[in-house]
């Protein structure tokens, strides 16, 4: 993995509304190379849109939406340059692990044998012939975690990952995305979590209500905040205390 | 694409069910009409009383036609004013292959590896009918075991050219692929399991009920009746009476198959998932 000219995730101006109102308004930010972006907002804030926007799944109303400087659909081979995790990795309960991971690996048109390797790398080779069904939430993240690393892509996009995942599950999380980072990926990171976000992210973008109202490295946060990343999470949310 | 989608196929148990359940019903179906009711009918086989024995019905398997009537893979009794376990099986496969991916998510995966849904379409489209060929060529197999060997119990020789056998099997294998991309066409359209299995049942249905009248108000079957799905698949697959030429029949059901799957493509293309 290494870091190109070309920005690896770019919104810009992007809106969607839907019959029951507007969803996104304007919303613009860039994942740079090396970098893990945290897209913070609370519930209905519109990062799940957002996302969705970026990777084709939601055609925005205006904007642009752009991986590698081009929309998805114009990516050649897309899985091998964007690895995702939304809605739990999409995993059929009827399922086991593996076959879950081969199906992935023959969408992205990699050899079989890699699904052993990413199986290594999320530590679920003892539980990959294992129905689905009788996973826990964790053992599913790390299976569809499994199926974002299948091609080796240069990007991450990831919805929510360290949902139900045990305290050492979250410490691995942070690492391997840290990692990922360190050797040249870019991350965009949507989380509820700020403590985790605080511990991996580079840059964090803040929705509110369908808009970005803020979009700023981590360090100056942290900085001008005395360390207090929930404080300045909640002043541009307007969020009740007790939100995590 | 094609090869994710058949491991999506494979790797999950409702097509297996349904291909057992439809399997199961259709050698019950074969035993029935073709073996127990012609056996009981001309006395080999039981105690009917020979005054009753025309009142049962059964399949005249001296006749070629009758051994016709016999060998398809719909079931015998499916031919015409039924609807057939199989038929059912068949069509069930394919509105589950449309909407197993809505109910657990895969549609995300399969739009974000190939950002070109029309080309997941084909993709799920070919699947599935390679699901429907293996399908039809198990059923093929359940039909034409059961006439062979009830023609050799009951000491009836074959009266159906081998090349006919042959067409009409081959005829089968392609109108039971169409169906059930037809059947993956309405999953996809309904996206959920329940409305897309009411959907399909609800038409094929309304099909039958519509042909009673139809032929009950004019004596006969119009064109248009003929044109309706389950009537198009018995005229392909060859094994009864039918005015629609074969070449019309069979690029019927091949139109409306495409119809379906174009509905399907506009569809998946104008969603947000």
């Amino acid at each position: 993995m290494t870091k190109t000219d070309t920005v690896p995730i770019r919104a810009r101006h992007l809106s969607k509304s839907y019959p029951s109102g507007a969803a996104v308004t304007d919303v613009s930010f860039t994942v740079a190379s090396g970098r893990v972006l945290g897209l913070l907002g609370p519930n209905g804030a519109g990062k799940t849109t957002t996302i969705r926007m970026l990777l084709g799944l939601v055609a925005p109303d205006s904007g642009d939406a752009l991986i590698t400087d081009r929309p998805y659909s114009a990516l050649g081979r897309p899985l091998q340059t964007i690895g995702t995790m939304l809605d739990a990795g999409g995993l059929h309960p009827g399922r086991t692990g593996r076959q879950h991971l081969l199906i992935a690996a023959a969408q992205a048109k990699v050899p079989a044998g890699r699904v052993d390797d990413v199986l290594t790398e999320v530590d679920m080779t003892q539980a990959a012939d294992r129905s689905i069904a009788g996973y826990s939430l964790g053992m599913r993240q790390r299976v569809a975690l499994a199926a974002a690393l299948v091609a080796s892509p240069n990007i991450l996009v990831l919805d929510e990952p360290a949902n139900g995942l045990d305290p050492a599950g979250m410490h691995w999380l942070r690492q391997r995305i840290r990692a990922f980072a360190d050797a040249g990926g870019a991350v965009l990171l949507s989380s509820h979590v700020l403590s985790d976000v605080q511990q991996i992210a580079d840059d964090i973008v803040v929705m509110q209500a369908g808009r970005v109202v803020a979009d700023t490295p981590l360090a100056d946060v942290l900085h001008e905040q005395g360390g207090d990343l929930e404080r300045f999470y909640l002043e541009l949310t307007n969020a009740p205390s007790g939100v995590r | 694409m094609l090869r994710s989608e058949l491991l999506k196929i494979t790797t999950t148990t409702a097509p297996k069910i349904a291909l057992g359940v439809g399997a199961g019903g259709l050698i019950l179906t074969q035993l029935m009409s073709v073996s127990v009711l012609p056996a009981l009918a001309s006395g080999r086989m039981g105690a009917v009383p020979a005054e009753l024995r025309d009142a049962i019905p059964s399949l005249d398997l001296v006749t070629s036609s009758g051994q016709l009537a016999a060998l398809s893979p719909l079931g015998a009794s499916g031919g015409s004013g039924s609807l057939g376990i199989a038929v059912i099986a068949i069509v069930l496969m394919g509105v589950l292959a449309g909407t197993s991916d809505y109910r657990f998510g895969g549609i995300v995966s399969s739009f974000l590896a190939q950002p070109n849904r029309v080309r997941v379409l084909l993709a799920k489209a070919g699947a599935t009918g390679v699901a429907g060929l293996v399908t039809g060529a198990l059923f093929a197999v359940v039909s034409t075991a059961t006439l062979l060997g009830t023609l050799w119990f009951l000491g009836i020789p074959v009266a159906i050219d081998p090349i006919v056998i042959a067409a009409v099997l081959s005829r089968s294998l392609l109108a039971i692929a169409c169906l059930t991309i037809v059947g993956l066409a309405v999953g996809i359209l309904a996206r959920s399991q329940l409305a897309g299995v009411l959907i399909m049942l609800g038409v094929l249905l309304l099909e039958l009920v519509v042909q009673s009248i139809t032929q009950l108000i004019v004596g006969g079957m119009p064109v248009w009746a003929q044109l309706l799905p389950l009537a198009l698949t018995n005229t392909v697959i060859g094994t009864g009476e039918s005015e629609l030429p074969l070449p019309a029949a069979v690029a019927a059901l091949l139109g409306l198959t495409v119809v379906a799957l174009a509905l399907a493509a506009t569809a998946l293309r104008r969603r947000d998932v």
